[in-house]
Order: structure tokens, then sequence, then C-alpha cells
């Protein structure tokens, strides 16, 4: 009996530890590793869909519903003509993020990703929607920021906004690029609980801190 | 204790121990193999689907032929569910496990209001929000030759008749008194500022306050009521994005508003002066100021969250304006009409909207107006003063979500006077109206591609002891994806102008009866649109002689028809950073009303009314140009020195505008524009005297532009903790 309970215990523990249990870990990872494979939009709805069914399940965490966001975004990327499709996805993502706002109003990661999809509404129509959009999102990053400043989602987001307002109106980007190397230098000194917390941004910080050269 | 806890829970203890079997127990049981393929009512598939078992991670997700196949392990009975964006969920109960269950799943799409058919004909929409609208509101803004004002960018839409001695909305074939303005569903008595006779006017209201604009060029909703021919709906924006100040730095003057915003609410004041005194030295014009035009104004707008849902938002401005002008007048002795005017006007508005459960939205407002000309006419006083309110309540009651119900009811008041004195005439005239007003109109939408829109207008007025129903019917059949042809019909009625009711109420409501075909063509940021109508007007005011003044006779006999042809094209597609409109109108019309010996012409029409608005946005100068080219075929005149009425012909009207918007900084803009570049030297018709000369010839006076061009530069200067942000986020989008 009392190996049982131990084993019970430590059981509950790592549950608790591990939000959600093995099996939404495990689902978890299945997910995200289809997501990080994906190269195109239907791996990427698939991806989307595992996400989207295991909040269904786990209606109180919020990671589910933050990747699912995060596909969507990603999908209005990878579409290249078709701004209303874009403009769908993004309406699918802005439901996910809207609820994440619900759920967890004092997360810096859902802020971030609220910021991330403004932008993409701003990429649909630059020319129409760069003040509107730049503008929620240096809003929703502010918020981000002010919640936890060392984010890196957050610092990488920040930066890319401040450097296409830099590069607009023709300023030195240079500053950006250093911001971005040294937010990409400390980039693992940001700790992760767990491996599916979020943890994207190295490679974008990389890649805007070589957009000077 | 902690332990004894644990045991002493035993269901707890045997739940776990189950789920620990369902981890670790190498399950030995059937598989079941689900396979299907989803597809919609067309039999189309669809790649994408979200196939799974309610309450479970498992599932797939269907492949490019809408194929799935879905192997489980679950024992019992599942809801099988397959999502799809835009469809509606579909779930089949299913007990397992079974060996092979194919399966065909027919989606059917959901209902969407945004791609569903939507009632079109004769309006014309400019909203941030929704997708398919034929502008912007910040269109309305950077419009070269509108000036930043409302009627002016509307001008350049299909329906409208360019009347340059005006500035007031001509719409179809309609005089300007024929156009109704509403600011968050409440009438706006006076929505054009006062002028001299002749000239110029603009509208009142700031484009900046208005997230959506509709204007109508008839076919209108029953819940407008006294416009013959068109409502022209302002809606007010809701909570601003931050607290700011604005500063704007203008050749003809300046302004600053400043904007407080809290969480759940917001307030902003601005108060502006205009005084064109250094701008008329530098610049000649065709008329003489003695004192040119000078304005201070105020406004201040309030915004406040109520629970959930619920808005109140409150609006009110206040301004004063003076000018002394003189003008050649052959009528006065010493052959010089001197006009010395000065305006006072206060608007008013209040209004609370909130929903109310799921399925009713409520609304409430009032608007008050006050407003006062002053004019001195060489020897003579003038003065006319106006006082209306409007107190409205309605509600929207969706009842499943197809079909929508809205309904309201309104009062009007208004008390209108003029006093007239010189040395042997002193005369005042006034009246009191009084209207009450109901409206039940329903939305339907038989399928995605039909809508239909069957209301119904009630209207009492006090004044002319008169009471008038009103039908209005409006269809909309979407053929496919972009394209989609409407129609409409409707009775509509208005009151005899205030300069005919203080000499006379025993007079009826004047009556127009709308036709309306359309078509529309909207594909990526290309928009097309034909549409066609018919108005028959019938109870229009007649009265001899030639001016309303008291003794003279009125009557309802007057009749009239317009029939012609609208066309817009859009494009903001071909031209990369490029965006353009072209609207052509072709009309014919006739009425025989006012002093009309028989059906004649009216002065402000012009039989073909042409637009091209270009725009382009140069990304390395971050700048905007725009250029709008503006043409209206020759408008008839009552020529006295020949046969027939209304015969005269002005030669045609052409003006070439151009503005351009530069962003200096993130916060600083920089706007010039300049109107009639090429300096087409237009007239809009002659005046007459009243008198012939010894040779029996009657002096005859163009009526000209105050100037042929008119230029404008200001700066646009915002101010906040944010600074990302200046007012281009209001000229672009």
């Amino acid at each position: 009996m009392k190996t049982v309970f131990t084993l019970l215990v430590s059981l509950v523990l790592t549950g608790t530890m591990l939000a959600g249990g093995p099996e939404f870990q495990k689902a978890m990872g299945s997910a995200l590793k289809q997501m990080s494979a994906a190269n195109s939009i239907d791996d990427m709805k698939n991806a989307a869909n595992q996400f989207e069914r295991i909040s269904k399940v786990e209606t109180d965490q919020w990671l589910p519903l933050y990747y699912h966001a995060h596909c969507y975004i990603i999908m209005s990327f990878m579409e290249r003509e078709d701004k209303d499709l874009k403009d769908e996805f993004l309406d699918v993502a802005e439901t996910s993020v809207n609820k994440l706002l619900e759920m967890q109003p004092e997360n810096a990661e859902v802020h971030t990703i609220h910021g991330f999809m403004y932008s993409a509404r701003l990429v649909v129509n630059p020319a129409v929607r760069g003040m509107k959009y730049g503008m929620l999102s240096g809003q929703a990053i502010g918020k981000a920021l002010k919640l936890d400043p060392a984010n890196p989602r957050a610092q990488y987001m920040n930066i890319q906004n401040e450097m296409g307002q830099a590069q607009f109106f023709g300023k030195d980007i240079a500053p950006y690029c250093a911001q971005a190397k040294a937010a990409w230098e400390h980039f693992d000194e940001y700790p992760i609980v767990s491996p599916i917390d979020p943890s994207w941004g190295k490679k974008e910080l990389k890649d805007l801190s070589e957009s000077c050269k | 204790m902690e332990w004894g806890r644990f045991t002493s829970n035993s269901k707890t203890v045997k739940q776990l121990l189950t789920l620990l079997a369902v981890l670790f127990a190498a399950p030995i049981c059937a598989q079941s193999v689900i396979t299907g393929r989803v597809i919609d009512k067309q039999n189309q598939p669809l790649p994408g689907a979200n196939i799974y078992f309610e309450g479970t991670y498992e599932g797939t997700s269907s492949d490019q032929q809408g194929n799935f196949k879905l192997v489980t392990d679950l024992e019992g009975t599942y809801e099988l569910v397959v999502d799809f964006m835009g469809f509606e969920t579909h779930r089949t109960s299913l007990e397992m496990p079974q060996k092979e269950v194919v399966l065909e799943i027919v989606l059917k799409e959901k209902f969407n209001e945004l791609k569903a058919a939507t009632i079109a004909a004769g309006a014309f929409e400019a909203s941030d929000t929704k997708k398919a609208v034929v502008l912007r509101p910040l269109d309305i803004v950077t419009t070269a030759g509108a000036s930043g004002d409302i009627s002016g960018a509307l001008q350049t839409l299909p329906g409208t008749s360019t009347v340059g001695e005006s500035g007031k909305l001509f719409v179809r074939g309609g005089s300007s008194e024929e156009t109704a303005t509403f600011i968050d569903g409440l009438l706006v008595y006076k929505p054009y500022t006062s002028s001299a006779p002749n000239t110029q006017v603009r509208g009142r209201f700031n484009p900046f306050m208005f997230s959506g604009t509709v204007f109508t060029t008839g076919g209108y909703s029953a819940e407008y009521g006294q416009a013959l021919s068109s409502a022209l709906l302002l809606n007010t924006n809701d909570l601003p994005a931050q607290s700011e100040l604005n500063l704007s730095i203008m050749s003809v003057g300046g302004d600053i508003a400043g904007t407080a915003k809290w969480e759940s609410g917001a307030v902003t004041a601005n108060v502006g002066y205009t005084n064109l005194a250094p701008y008329l030295a530098l610049v000649p014009q065709n008329y003489e100021f003695e004192k040119p035009i000078a304005a201070v104004s105020g406004a201040v707008s309030i915004r406040q969250k109520v629970g959930k849902s619920g808005m109140v938002k409150g609006y009110s401005t206040y301004s004063r304006s003076n000018f002394i002008l003189s003008q050649s007048n052959s009528e006065y002795d010493n052959g010089i009409l001197r006009v010395d005017l000065s305006n006072e006007n206060n608007y008013t508005n209040l209004t609370y909207k909130s929903a109310i459960g799921e399925k009713w939205v409520l609304s409430f407002g009032g608007a008050y107006t006050l407003d006062g000309d002053r004019v001195e006419l060489n020897d003579a006083h003038y003065s006319e003063n106006l006082e209306g309110a409007h107190v409205k309540a309605s509600a929207i009651r969706q009842m499943g979500e197809r079909v929508k119900l809205r309904m309201g009811t309104e009062w009007y008041r208004k008390n209108y006077g003029q006093a007239f004195s010189n040395e042997q005439i002193d005369a005042k005239n006034d009246f009191q109206e009084q209207r009450e007003a109901a409206w039940l109109e329903s939305d339907i939408h038989v399928t995605n591609k039909i809508v239909a829109r069957v209301g119904v207008r009630g209207e009492r007025s006090e004044l002319l002891n008169s009471f008038n129903v009103a039908p209005r019917v409006s269809t909309a059949y979407k053929v496919n994806e972009y394209a989609q042809v409407s129609a409409a019909y409707g009775w509509f009625y208005q009151n005899p102008l205030d300069e005919y009711l203080i000499y006379e109420d025993n007079l009826q409501f004047e009556r127009a009866d709308h036709y309306i075909l359309s078509a529309q063509y909207n594909k990526n940021d290309r928009m097309f649109r034909l549409e066609t109508y018919y108005k028959d007007y019938s109870n229009l005011v007649k009265f001899a002689p030639d001016v309303p003044a008291y003794a003279n006779s009125y009557n309802n006999s007057g009749t009239g028809f317009a029939y012609g042809v609208d066309v817009f094209w859009r494009d903001k597609k071909t031209i990369k950073y490029g965006d353009y409109w072209v609207s052509y109108s072709f009309i014919d019309t006739e009425r025989d009303y006012r002093d009309y010996p028989g059906e004649a012409v009216p002065t402000f029409v012009s039989k073909h009314n042409v637009s091209v608005v270009y725009k382009h946005w140069f990304n390395r100068l971050r700048s905007q140009l725009g250029v709008t080219y503006m043409y209206g075929s020759p408008r008839r005149y009552n020529d006295l020195n020949q046969p027939g009425f209304n015969e005269g012909r002005t030669k045609s009207y052409n003006s070439l505008n151009m503005n351009w918007s530069f962003l200096y900084r993130q916060n600083v803009i920089f706007f010039a524009s300049v109107s009639n570049v090429l300096g087409f030297k237009n007239v809009f018709g002659y005046t007459f005297s009243s008198t012939p000369g010894t040779d029996g010839v009657y002096d005859q006076k163009a009526i000209v532009p105050m100037a042929d061009r008119f230029f404008f530069i200001g700066c646009f200067i915002t101010l906040s903790r944010n600074k990302e942000i200046n007012q281009l986020d209001k000229i672009n989008d």
C-alpha cells in the first residue's frame, strides 16, 4: 500500500508540476512536433486541429489555445495571395487570443501573441493598415513587456516593431540589430519550466540581428 | 495527517488506481477503424476538417481529397465531431469497438452575415470593420478636392451632382433639402455652415469623428424619414485608442484637441479658430470680403462603457462665425449687396446603446439643435432661428440567426422663425412643428444567397395635421461569391420646406417613390457597381407668384420624375501603392414645382457627372498624392432674355484637384492641397435683374466660385506617450 501511495504522490506531484498530467504533456508534445515540422498550410492546419482538440478537453489550460492561435497566425503568413483568406485565418487566431486574454489577463506570453496577431493583420496590407495595427501591436507588446520585461518573445516583437518604424522613417536600424543580438545572446537565460511552454524566438532574434548586414 | 486525509478518501484512491490502470496496462482491446470523407453540399472535398471524439484527444484531419482515417482503442459510445471553419459542426454517435466504419460527412455552410447577401441597393458604405465596403472612413479625408469635408468627398460618388455654388449634397435629381443627415441615428437639423447666397458651405462635422458612414442614394431603411432623396448616416467612433493631444496648424486657422482615456471611457475636447483674412490677403478672390470668414468652435465628446455591453456617448458642439461680403447686384441702388452674416450654432447629442441578453439590442437617444443667423443686408435686417429636438428609442431583436427585427419610435420638435425688417417692412413669421413616428422593419435571410428587408414607417405631423404610411422593401440575391444583384422600392415623405411653412401650413407631405435596380461585383480589391433608378415625385409644393412670400398661394399639385444610371468602379489592386475610383452618373429629370410654369429641368442638375479619384502612396517619400478630376455637363438656368423656362445652359464644369500628405515623423504630418489646379473658369448659373433695361434686355451676371483656386497647407501634430502615433492613422485606414 505504501509503495502505491509513494507512486501516487509522485505522480500527483509530477502532474502538478507538468500541468495537465502526462497525457496532456504527451498530446501537446506530439502536436508541437507536428507544428514544428509543418511546412504547408495544410500541415499547419492539422497541427492547429490537434491543439484545438486538446483545448476542448483541457478547458483550463491556456497553452493549447496559445499554439492554436500561433498556428493560424503562421498560416496567414504562409498564404501568399488571398488577402481575405489571410484575414479569415487571423479571425480564427483572434477568437483564440480573445479567450486567452480572458483566461490569462496577466500573462506576458498571451499579450505577446496578441501583438503578434495584430502584426500579422498589418502584414496583410501594410500601406493601409500600417498605422492602426502598428499601434495596436505596440500597445499589446508594451503590456507584455510591462508584465515580464525579460520575456525574449516580447522583446523580439518589440525590437521588430521599432525596427520597422525606423526603417519606414529612413533611420539607422543598427541599434535595433544590436538589441536583437543582445536579446539573442541572453535567450537561453530565460527559464522554461515545462517543455511545452512557449520557447520560440531564438532563430527569429538571430535573423533580426542579422538584418543590418 | 496528510496521509490520513488521503486514505480516508477511498474514492479518490479508486479513481487514481483506475487512472494508473489506464496509463500503464497495455490495452488488449479491439481497435476501431473509422474512415470517411468530408464534403460540402456541392460534393466538394473539405480538406483540413478537424475530426475527433468529443472529450478525448483522439482525432485527425481530413486530407486534400477530404478523406480521413481514424484508428482508436476507445470503447463505449462516443460522439464523433467534425469541425470546419465556416461550416456547421457535425456530430455522429458511434458505439465502439466496431471493425470498420465508413462515413460520408456532408457539412452545411454556416450562416455568415458577412458572406451572405446584403442589402446594398442605394447604399454606399464607408466602414473600417466591414470588408466589402465602397470606402474607408479615411478615404473621405484623403480625397483631393474634398478639403476634408464629408459632403465634398461624397460628391465623388455616383448619384450626386456637383453644385459648386452650394457645396451641399444633391442626390439623384433631388434638391439639397431632400437629404437628411443623422449622427448616431439622430437628426442634425443644420448639417452645413451658413453662407452668403451662392457661396459654398461646408459640413459642420469633422470627418475624423466618424468610423462608419452610410450614404444612401435612395431606397433606405424605414428607420429614417423626412428625406425625399437621401439619408446620410454618420456613426461616431467608439473608444479612442489612447490619451493624446492633437495640434493642427493650418493656413486658415488652428485647432487643438485633447483626449483623456481611461479603461472604460474617454473624453475629448477641442477648440478651433478659423480666420480666412491672412489667406485672402495673399490670394485674390472673385468676391470681395469686407471682413473675411472668422469662426470659433468648440466641442466635447464623452464615451463611457456601462456594464458589459452598454455604451453612453455624448457630444456637444458650439460654434460662432461671422463675415461681411460685398457682391455686385443690380437689384440694389448702389449696385452692391453687402451681406454681414453672423451664425451661432449648438448641436448636442446623447445616446445609450446596450445589448439585453443575447437577443435584444436597445438604443435611446436625444439630440438638440439651436441655430441662429443674423444678417444685415444693406439697410435691412434679417434673422433666422431654428430650435430642433429629436428623441428616439429603438430596438433590434435577433430571431434566430437569419431574421432580424428592428423597431422604434421617435418624436420631433421644431421651432422655426424668420424676421425681416427695413425702412418699410417689419415682418415676423414662424411656425412650430411636432411629429411622431414609428417604424418596424425586418431583415430576412431566406438563404445565404437571398435577403429581403421589409419595413413600414408611419409618421404624423401636428402642423400639417396629417399622417403618412411609408412602405419600404429591399432585396438582394447573391449570384456567387463576388457578385450580387439588388432591388429596392419605397415611399418617402417630407414636410414642405421651412420657407413655405412659415407662410402656409395648409399643406401636405411631399412624396417621392423610389425604384432601384443594382448589380455589384466585388473581387480582390476591385469593385464594380451599376445602379439604375426611377423616382416619381408627387405632392410637391407649388406657389405663385415667383418667390415664397406671405400673400402667395400655395398648393401640393407639383410633380416630377428622375431616372438615371450610376456607375462606380474602384480598383486598389492593379497599381501597386495606387488606388483609384471612377464614378459616372447619368440623369434625366424634370419637375413642376415652386413657381415653375410647367415641367422643367431644375437648375441644380447636370445630365452627366464624372469623378475620377486617384491616390498614390510613395513609400520612399512617405507621402501620399491625391488627384481628383470632376466633370459636370452644362446646367440649366432661367434665361430671362430667351423664351421658355430654364432653357439657358451654362458651360460644363471642370475641376482638377490635388493634395499631398507627407509623414515627416511618426507624429508630424504635413498636408497641402490645391483645388482647380488648371484654373477652369467655372460658371454655375446666372442671375438676372428683376426688370429689363431700357433696351428691353435683363442684366445678367454669372454665378462664379469665390476663387478659381483654393490653396491649403497644414501641419498636424500628435503628442502622446506612445510616440508611434500620429494623425496619419486617421488618414490611412
